[in-house]
C-alpha cells in the first residue's frame, strides 16, 4: 500500500463521518420536534367540584397554563360566560413547581381553602379555589409525584 | 424550602444523554483530521523530492504526542459539557455538541493553514486558535452563569448603544491616524501581541439594544403612523433613535471601508425590525433604501466599485481574457480569483485535508478566504456538511427564540441567531464571486481571537435563553 491510497481511504473516513454526525444531529431535530408535538406540558387542571347558579357540570376539567387568567373577557386563558366572574377575576401562575393564586380585583372573590385571596397565596393539589360562586379543586402533577 | 429542593431535584434528574451522544462523532472526525495532518505535510514533502510513489510504513504515523491540540481541546469540551449538565440541565442540546465540531475545525485548519501562509508563515497560528478557543470556552460558560437575569441587560440598553459606539469611534480615529490602506482598520492594538476587533463585539451590543428598544415600542412600530396611501411608515419618534443608532454605525464603517460590517448591521436592524413587527413592507422598503444607498456608494467611492468588479470576473472564459482582465486578476482581483481557482480544484471529494494549496496561494486565506481553503481540501461534500451545520445551528437559534416567553428575549435570541445567518451568507456569498467579497469571518471556522469570543458569548446568551425558557415552562424557575 502506499501512502496516497492511505490518504485517500482517510480522506473518505472523514467523509463518512461527517455524514454520519449530520445524520445524527437530523434524527436528534426530528425527534425533539416530534416530542414537543405530542407533549404539552402539563402543569395541572381545574376541576368543578360545585357549580354554583352556573350551568358548568361538576368534574368539567380547565388546563392550566403557567400563567393563567380566569374571567368573563374572552382575553382569559379560562372564560367563564357567568354573570358572577368578572371580566378579569382571578390570576394564577406557576412558579418553582408551586402555584399561586390572587385576586384580579373581582366583585365576588376569590377564596383559597374559604380564605380570600387578595393577596398571592400558595395553592397546593386538592386546594379548593372558589371564583365568584364556582367552586374548583386543584390538580397539580408535581405534588402528585412527589407523593 | 423542602418544595424548592424537590423542584431543584426534578430539575437535575435530566443528564444530557442526547448532547453526550452527539459529541462522539466530531471527536473522532477532529482526531482523524488532526492524525492525517503530519502524514499529509510529510506527503507533500516527500512528493516535492522524489517521483516515485511514497510507500506506506507504520513509522511514518502521527504518535500521540502530535494529537496533543485536538486531544486538550477534547478534554475541554468535556469538561464544559458536564459545567452544562451540572447547572443547565435544559438548555439547548444540539448547538453544543455542533459549535464544538465547527471550533474544532477552526483550530485544526489554523494548524495547517499557519506554516504556509503567503503573508508570512506563521507556526505557531493553531496554537494561538487553539488558546482562544479555549479562553472562549471560559467565556461561554461565563455568559451563562452571569446572565442568571437578562434585565439589566434590558434595562441599560442606552449604556451598551453608547458603549458600542465609543469603543468603534477609538477605533476609527485609530485607524484614521495610522494607515487607510491595510486590509482591516477596526483593530485596537494592546502593546504589540494582542489586538482586538471591536465591531465584532459592537454587533452583539447592537442586538441587545435593538432587542431591548424593539421589544418596548414594537407595538406603535408595528402599527405604522404615517401613511401614504397603501404605504404605512413607522412613526418617527419611535424609530428615531433606532435610525441614529443605524445611521450612526453605517457611516463609520463606510467611513473605515468595511463594507462588510456595513452589511452586517443594515443587515441586522431588517431582521430585527421584521422580527419585532411582522411587517414584511417595512423589510421591502427597507431593501429599496438599501440599493438606492448601494447605487450612491458604488458611485461615489472607489473601493465599493473595486469591489464589485469581481462580481463580473468570467472565471470560465479565461482563455479569452483580454489585458486589462488579466491585469485584473493579478492585482485587485487575485483574491477572489485565487480563491475560485482553488474552490475548483477541490472537486466533489476534495483534495484532502493538508493535501491542497490554496493557503500558500490565496490572500488572507487565514481568515476571510477560508471559505475556499475548506472548500478545496473538503470538497464539494465537505463543504455542503458545513453549510448543513451552520443551518441547523441557525435553525436552533431560531427555535429558541420562537419558544422564548417574553419579547426581548425573543428578539435577543432571533437578533444574535441573524448575526449568524447573515454572516455567513455574505462570506460564503464573497468567496463564490456572487456577492462583493468583504472581510467578515465565518463563524468558529476563521482565525480570529475577538471572533472566537464574540461567538461564543453570543452561543452562551443563546443557550441561556433556551435554559430559562425550559426552566419557566416546567414552572421550576
Amino acid at each position: 500500500m502506499t501512502l496516497d491510497v492511505f490518504l485517500l481511504i482517510l480522506r473518505l473516513l472523514g467523509i463518512v463521518l461527517l455524514y454520519l454526525f449530520l445524520m445524527q444531529v437530523i434524527i436528534s431535530i426530528t425527534r425533539d420536534l416530534r416530542k414537543t408535538a405530542e407533549v404539552n406540558l402539563d402543569v395541572g387542571e381545574l376541576i368543578v367540584v360545585d357549580s354554583g347558579p352556573s350551568q358548568i357540570a361538576p368534574g368539567t376539567r380547565f388546563k392550566l397554563e403557567p400563567q393563567t387568567t380566569i374571567g368573563r373577557g374572552p382575553t382569559n386563558t379560562i372564560q367563564i360566560n357567568e354573570s358572577f366572574v368578572s371580566a378579569e377575576h382571578t390570576r394564577m401562575w406557576f412558579r418553582k413547581g408551586v402555584w399561586y393564586v390572587q385576586d384580579a380585583g373581582s366583585t365576588n372573590g376569590t377564596y383559597l381553602n374559604n380564605q380570600p385571596a387578595r393577596a398571592p397565596l400558595q395553592a397546593r393539589s386538592g386546594d379548593i379555589i372558589q371564583v365568584g360562586f364556582l367552586r374548583f379543586k386543584l390538580s397539580n402533577p408535581l405534588d402528585e409525584r412527589r407523593k | 424550602m423542602a418544595r424548592q429542593m424537590a423542584a431543584r431535584e426534578i430539575g437535575r434528574r435530566h443528564y444530557r444523554w442526547r448532547e453526550l451522544w452527539l459529541l462522539i462523532v466530531p471527536f473522532l472526525i477532529l482526531l482523524l483530521e488532526m492524525f492525517q495532518l503530519p502524514l499529509a505535510q510529510y506527503y507533500k514533502s516527500s512528493i516535492s523530492t522524489s517521483t516515485q510513489r511514497i510507500p506506506f510504513s507504520t513509522s511514518i504515523l502521527p504518535t500521540v504526542h502530535d494529537l496533543i491540540p485536538i486531544l486538550g481541546l477534547i478534554a475541554a469540551v468535556v469538561v464544559v459539557h458536564i459545567a452544562l449538565t451540572i447547572f443547565f440541565p435544559k438548555a439547548d442540546q444540539v448547538i453544543f455538541p455542533v459549535v464544538a465540531l465547527l471550533s474544532g475545525l477552526g483550530v485544526l485548519f489554523a494548524l495547517r493553514n499557519g506554516p504556509d501562509l503567503t503573508r508570512g508563515p506563521d507556526p505557531n497560528l493553531g496554537i494561538k486558535q487553539l488558546a482562544w478557543v479555549l479562553i472562549g470556552l471560559v467565556v461561554f460558560l461565563v455568559t451563562l452563569f452571569g446572565l442568571r437575569s437578562m434585565d439589566w441587560l434590558r434595562r441599560y440598553k442606552y449604556t451598551w448603544a453608547v458603549l458600542g459606539l465609543v469603543l468603534v469611534g477609538v477605533t476609527l480615529a485609530h485607524a484614521l491616524r495610522t494607515n487607510l490602506n491595510s486590509p482591516t482598520h477596526d483593530q485596537l492594538n494592546f502593546g504589540s501581541t494582542i489586538s482586538i476587533q471591536p465591531s465584532e463585539f459592537l454587533k452583539i451590543l447592537i442586538v441587545v439594544f435593538f432587542a431591548a428598544y424593539l421589544s418596548e415600542n414594537r407595538d406603535v412600530i408595528a402599527e405604522g403612523s404615517i401613511h401614504f396611501g397603501p404605504i404605512s411608515l413607522p412613526p418617527m419618534r419611535q424609530l428615531g433613535p433606532l435610525l441614529l443608532m443605524l445611521g450612526i454605525s453605517l457611516l463609520l464603517f463606510l467611513g473605515i471601508r468595511e463594507l462588510g460590517l456595513a452589511l452586517l448591521i443594515y443587515g441586522i436592524f431588517l431582521a430585527m425590525l421584521y422580527l419585532g413587527s411582522g411587517k414584511l413592507s417595512y423589510v421591502l422598503g427597507g431593501l429599496a433604501v438599501f440599493f438606492l444607498l448601494g447605487f450612491i456608494g458604488y458611485a461615489l467611492l472607489g473601493y465599493i466599485r473595486q469591489r464589485f468588479a469581481a462580481v463580473g470576473l468570467d472565471m470560465v472564459n479565461w482563455q479569452n481574457w483580454n489585458d486589462a482582465t488579466r491585469n485584473f486578476v493579478q492585482n485587485a482581483g487575485l483574491q477572489v480569483a485565487q480563491g475560485l481557482v482553488a474552490i475548483s480544484s477541490g472537486g466533489i471529494l476534495g483534495a484532502g485535508f493538508g493535501l491542497g494549496h490554496a493557503s500558500a496561494l490565496v490572500p488572507v486565506a487565514e481568515s476571510d478566504m477560508i471559505v475556499s481553503v475548506i472548500a478545496e481540501e473538503l470538497g464539494l461534500t465537505g463543504m455542503f456538511a458545513l453549510i448543513a451545520f451552520y443551518l441547523f445551528l441557525i435553525y436552533r437559534g431560531y427555535r429558541i427564540a420562537i419558544e422564548a416567553r417574553e419579547p426581548f428575549y425573543q428578539l435577543l435570541a432571533g437578533g444574535l441567531t441573524s448575526i449568524f445567518g447573515i454572516q455567513i451568507l455574505v462570506i460564503c456569498g464573497g468567496n463564490l464571486k456572487l456577492f462583493p467579497l468583504t472581510g467578515l469571518p465565518l463563524p468558529f471556522l476563521s482565525y480570529g481571537g475577538s471572533s472566537i469570543i464574540a461567538n461564543f458569548i453570543i452561543i452562551g446568551i443563546l443557550l441561556r435563553i433556551s435554559h430559562n425558557t425550559a426552566m419557566e415552562r416546567e414552572g421550576l424557575a
